[in-house]
């Protein structure tokens, strides 16, 4: 049998999604269910070897051809960008980039510049750039709600899934600046050297969503 | 500040011992092949006008290239590429040469990637030019040289054919914004199947809809003519472009030997390219990115004032050798065969033997210390077996 295809996966959610999926598929993913600390788990059946990372950092080892495919958010596609193969939107970890400041609040009056705390600075500037607005953007690394409650910034751009939290503490959407949801990856050389091997994988991972 | 004396520029490394040897063997092996092709040298300066690379279209986005200013202030570039220097020096000082000119040419490009990406900012690029020339022969000889390049690398490799003109005659037929056209553009590059169907099912004209959302599929082996056939059927522009193709493709089949297998994708379509016809690119297993990249650039002269077809392609050879590396694939230091040791007074006898040594084809080195000790210390460190004293009898020992 040939070398196996490695699949990187986002740790969490995104990966039990993916194995579900997989496991959906026939495969048998007892290795990766009971993985312990180990950090690439072989799914023999399919000849996959599954790697598990964190989201960046599937990207990373896509672009480098280290990994054949991967399974990550689009959020991070948006914010990290890079050369790859976005093959499939898998439908699954589902939710958006909005735009979101304190209740009551009026985001675009005035000529000041706004201050945006996020932590997807990227997705943020090209947000505000194709308005042709400039702003000022912090970026920030733990709960970015509260950089607003405090003053520091005049909203922010996260990722909302229920919108709870931004309820809970006087937040409310304002505008939605894009959707999200689970993409599988594939480095380029690898889709053209693996081509009928990864082909196949993903006709069925397809027919199977 | 404190340690930068010490160290260098994130994206640029020192090579040392095998990585040299690595790296030579492989630029010696490529400019070898050419020459026996009859293709010349070029060096062009490391250094060009910013100008050069700032036509009209931009190639190379401003961000990505290393500038400086000279004595006048005049804004400079490190080179990003040397396709448009060559393209600038035949443009001006060749422009009354007798066409074809062949080139080739093996020197470093500078680019600026992004940091801790484990990318280089400085790459060697061995690759060759033909100017002057739009002939199938040339795009030919220009795919056979890149198999020949490949396969000479002694691993398993595969050679990607595209045409550009398909997907620019398609776009010239979409009625549709530079914006809405660049989105579309990205979504074939990056096969994002999902996000380009959203995007085609606002073109009007159904079936250019359905030819652009096939495109990126349209990649693999032969069976991709037959699928693009009946996409484009009855569509002569696009059908004569497809014959070009088909035609390169069964040529590389014949030329690419054991070790490559031919593929064709009709959705590269790279943003930053200068290519109106043929794109070639190659790829090693056991590496992310192409090794090889190249193509028809039949307007990029005319934007230095010479209107003139060429095609070419450049090998990246820090890439090459960082597989070779990986992959086992390194070949032997030359190891040296004696060290000669002058006893005090015959320093000059000692070099003399050296000298006759040498032409006899050895590896001969000197030891530059006196104590017996030491030399023996350092030609074990340097695994040299045989150690010769020069001494007042003029032998060995």
């Amino acid at each position: 049998m040939s070398k196996p295809i490695r699949i990187a996966l986002t740790k969490g959610r995104l990966e039990k999604d993916t194995v579900g999926l997989l496991e959906k598929l026939g495969f048998d993913c007892t290795a990766v269910r009971e993985k312990g600390r180990k950090l690439i788990l072989p799914v023999p059946d399919a000849n996959l070897e599954v790697v598990l990372a964190k989201a960046n950092d599937v990207i990373t080892y896509v672009e480098h051809g280290v990994c054949d495919m991967g399974v990550v958010g689009k959020d991070t596609i948006m914010e990290m960008g890079g050369k790859f193969f976005e093959l499939v939107d898998l439908g699954f970890g589902r939710c958006k980039f909005a735009l979101a400041t304190k209740k009551g609040s009026d985001f675009y009056s005035g000529y000041g510049i706004k201050t945006i705390a996020t932590k997807y600075p990227n997705v943020s500037r090209s947000f505000f750039e194709k308005k042709g607005m400039d702003t000022e953007i912090i970026k920030i690394e733990g709960s970015v709600e509260l950089a607003p409650l405090l003053e520091l910034a005049d909203g922010i751009v996260d990722i909302v899934e229920t919108g709870t939290t931004l309820k809970e503490n006087g937040l409310e959407v304002i505008e939605d600046v894009a959707p999200i949801s689970a993409r599988l990856i594939v480095n380029t050389v690898s889709m053209k050297m693996r081509r009928d091997e990864i082909r196949n994988l993903i006709k069925l991972v397809e027919e199977n969503l | 500040m404190r340690y930068y004396d010490l160290i260098t520029p994130e994206g640029t490394k020192d090579l040392l011992f095998s990585e040299c040897i690595v790296r030579r063997n492989i630029e010696d092996s490529l400019m070898a092949l050419f020459r026996s092709m009859g293709f010349t040298e070029i060096i062009t300066p490391g250094l060009e006008f910013y100008d050069v690379f700032n036509q009209n279209s931009e190639y190379f986005p401003q961000e990505n290239m290393y500038k400086l200013t000279d004595n006048k202030g005049r804004l400079l570039v490190m080179r990003p590429d040397t396709t448009m220097p060559i393209a600038r020096v035949v443009a001006t000082r060749l422009k009354d040469a007798y066409l074809p000119l062949k080139f080739c040419y093996d020197q470093s490009v500078y680019r600026t990637e992004p940091a801790l990406k484990g990318r280089s900012d400085e790459i060697v690029q061995a690759g060759i030019e033909i100017i002057g020339s739009g002939s199938r022969m040339a795009d030919t000889e220009v795919i056979a040289a890149a198999a020949e390049a490949l396969s000479g690398f002694g691993m398993n490799f595969s050679l990607e054919l595209g045409h550009i003109g398909i997907f620019k005659e398609l776009m010239s037929r979409l009625d549709a914004s530079g914006k809405e056209k660049e989105t579309i553009r990205t979504l074939i590059e990056t096969k994002n199947f999902p996000a380009l169907r959203e995007a085609v099912a606002k073109i009007s004209d159904s079936t250019l809809a359905s030819q652009l959302e096939a495109l990126p599929g349209l990649f693999g082996g032969e069976e991709v003519f037959a699928k693009a056939r009946e996409l484009f059927a009855g569509d002569a522009s696009i059908s004569a472009l497809l014959d070009e193709l088909e035609y390169s493709f069964h040529a590389a089949s014949q030329l690419c030997g054991e070790s490559g297998t031919i593929t064709a994708d009709l959705g590269l379509v790279n943003k930053t390219d200068y290519y109106t016809g043929l794109i070639i690119k190659g790829y090693l297993m056991g590496h992310g990115d192409e090794v090889i990249s190249g193509g028809r650039y039949d307007k990029l002269l005319a934007e230095f004032g010479m209107d003139v077809p060429a095609v070419g392609f450049a090998v990246n050879v820090n890439a090459v050798e960082k597989v070779m590396v990986k992959t086992g694939n390194m070949p032997e230091m030359p190891k040296v065969d004696v060290l000669i040791c002058a006893k005090e007074g015959f320093e000059v006898q000692a070099l003399k033997k050296a000298a006759q040594m040498r032409r006899e084809g050895k590896i001969v080195e000197i030891a530059v210390n006196n104590d017996m000790a030491e030399i023996e210390k350092y030609a074990k460190a340097k695994d040299i077996t045989d150690i010769v004293t020069i001494d007042n009898n003029g032998g060995e020992q």
